[in-house]
């Protein structure tokens, strides 16, 4: 079986000149659930809407469940659900009558589902959405997303907005999804990153519009780490590297590193250096984004970029 | 009928979660709340209750597994392996070790005596034992936080 979402060397400009995709390369496979992480401009969205057909790609090649949505018949593209960060579903209408206007075109529409999450979410049925809070706007759309049972489901910081009751109900409303076990495929954006770490299988970090890092959620918490060598003289050796190190950076005799620590041995032949003092901390995902984000200190001209071509990272794009 | 389990995930923690789902199985155990031959929960209601993706219980059940604390029966679902009591006692012993060993590095770091180190280790364990016959409530997942 094929990725359930492919994209490779994606490239979107807008008419500004700003290239917002550029270099996109992603693989979700069936039954994944992908968080798409990222600053703000990153691409995200641009990326999502080309994955979803909405906009056409400059260049590159871009399938979801074999094949392109820009030109794919109704049927294939019904097989896909976005939720998107705007709103999208006509407001005039209340979820009832959307259900029934929506359900007429899916042979799969599941009407007994949309009103359990309406029950569940207490979201009124016969209320135009237009009436609805900003937040329950955002479920309103989400429920009509599920109803129609899609095989990937495509969201776009589907938590912005919620409130936390309302986010651990949508966050459930996707275990659910999960549960059914019919395989879906989930890929989100977003920024609650403490949200991914039950939810997801995948994470990608995202900058200028391509995924600079990505793995398997379980393996990053189990071998990220930030690393501290504190060595006894004033200033770290210039050629100190700590090994597996992703980014570092030097503050006279403090080396502090983001890296990828598979097995403490890694480390030994540091501890083993004359009157070096050794950290190693644990990184929630939070943590590992900043600390991938984090600019290096102004005052320290010779911080390097730890060499990218590091065994094993990125996850899955290098093996 | 299984006991009843309050399981909870930290997503601040930085320890993947299905490792600590698997550190309050063995604490469970370890404590007594669950025994040999309890029931533990489906996947399904586990992924439920504690709002993970099912995929994160497999792989702690899995694992629980493969380290023999649980069982599955077929068509029955999954039990506390008969022999998971020892195995919980050789699993504290680990994790004593590594803790140990993080000790002995960063006492030779600090150029200390032996006799100096199991001084301390001695007081240490004195000061957790009155504060501990004060207040019965276990120091919770204190030595199981492993895989860090």
């Amino acid at each position: 079986m094929g990725p359930a979402i492919h994209a490779r060397r994606l490239r979107k400009s807008f008419r500004t000149g700003a290239v917002a995709v550029n270099g996109f390369d992603l693989q979700v496979l069936p039954g994944e659930v992908y968080g798409l992480i990222g600053r703000n401009g990153a691409g995200k969205t641009t990326a999502l809407k080309l994955l979803m057909g909405l906009l056409r790609p400059d260049a590159g090649e871009v399938r979801v469940l074999g094949r392109s949505l820009w030109d794919a018949p109704r049927g294939h593209r019904q097989r896909v659900a976005y939720v998107s960060q705007g709103q999208q579903v006509p407001d005039w209408m209340s979820l009832s009558d959307l259900g029934r206007y929506t359900g007429h075109f899916y042979e799969t529409w599941d009407s007994a589902l949309l009103k359990e999450h309406a029950l569940r979410w207490d979201l009124p049925m016969d209320v135009p959405i237009a009436r609805l809070s900003g937040g329950n706007q955002r479920l309103a759309a989400l429920a009509l997303a599920m109803a129609s049972r899609p095989e990937v489901l495509l969201l776009d910081e589907p938590a912005a907005g919620l409130d936390p009751i309302a986010r651990r109900e949508l966050n459930s409303c996707l275990i659910d999804v999960l549960l059914r076990g019919d395989g879906c495929t989930i890929l989100l954006s977003t920024h609650l990153l403490g949200d991914l770490e039950r939810l997801a299988t995948q994470v990608g970090i995202m900058d200028h519009g391509r995924i600079v890092a990505e793995g398997a959620v379980e393996d990053w918490q189990r071998t990220m780490r930030r690393v501290q060598v504190v060595f006894a003289e004033d200033a770290a050796p210039r050629d100190f590297t700590i090994p597996g190190a992703l980014k570092s950076q030097t503050l006279g005799p403090v080396v502090t590193a983001l890296a990828r620590i598979a097995d403490d041995a890694q480390l030994a032949a540091v501890r083993a250096l004359p009157g070096v003092r050794v950290n190693v901390f644990p990184l929630t995902l939070e943590e590992l984004f900043v600390d991938w984000f984090r600019e290096p200190s102004a005052e320290q001209p010779e911080d390097r970029q730890a060499d990218p071509s590091q065994p094993g990272f990125p996850a899955r794009a290098a093996s | 009928m299984a006991p009843k389990l309050h399981l909870q995930i930290d997503d601040r923690s930085g320890v993947p979660v299905y490792r600590q789902m698997m550190d309050q199985f063995i604490y469970y155990v370890a404590g007594g709340t669950l025994r040999p031959g309890d029931q533990i929960p489906s996947i399904r209601e586990l992924a439920a209750a504690l709002g993970v993706n099912p995929t994160t219980v497999v792989k702690a059940y899995t694992e629980l597994e493969r380290a023999g604390f649980v069982e599955k029966r077929h068509g029955k679902g999954a039990f506390i392996a008969a022999n998971a009591q020892a195995l919980t006692t050789a699993e504290q012993e680990d994790a004593l070790r590594r803790a140990a060993k993080q000790l002995a590095v960063e006492a030779t770091q600090l150029h200390m005596s032996t006799p100096k180190v199991i001084d301390v280790v001695r007081e240490e364990l004195g000061a957790l034992s009155t504060d501990r016959a004060a207040d019965e409530a276990p120091v919770k997942f204190a030595v199981m936080n492993g895989g860090r």
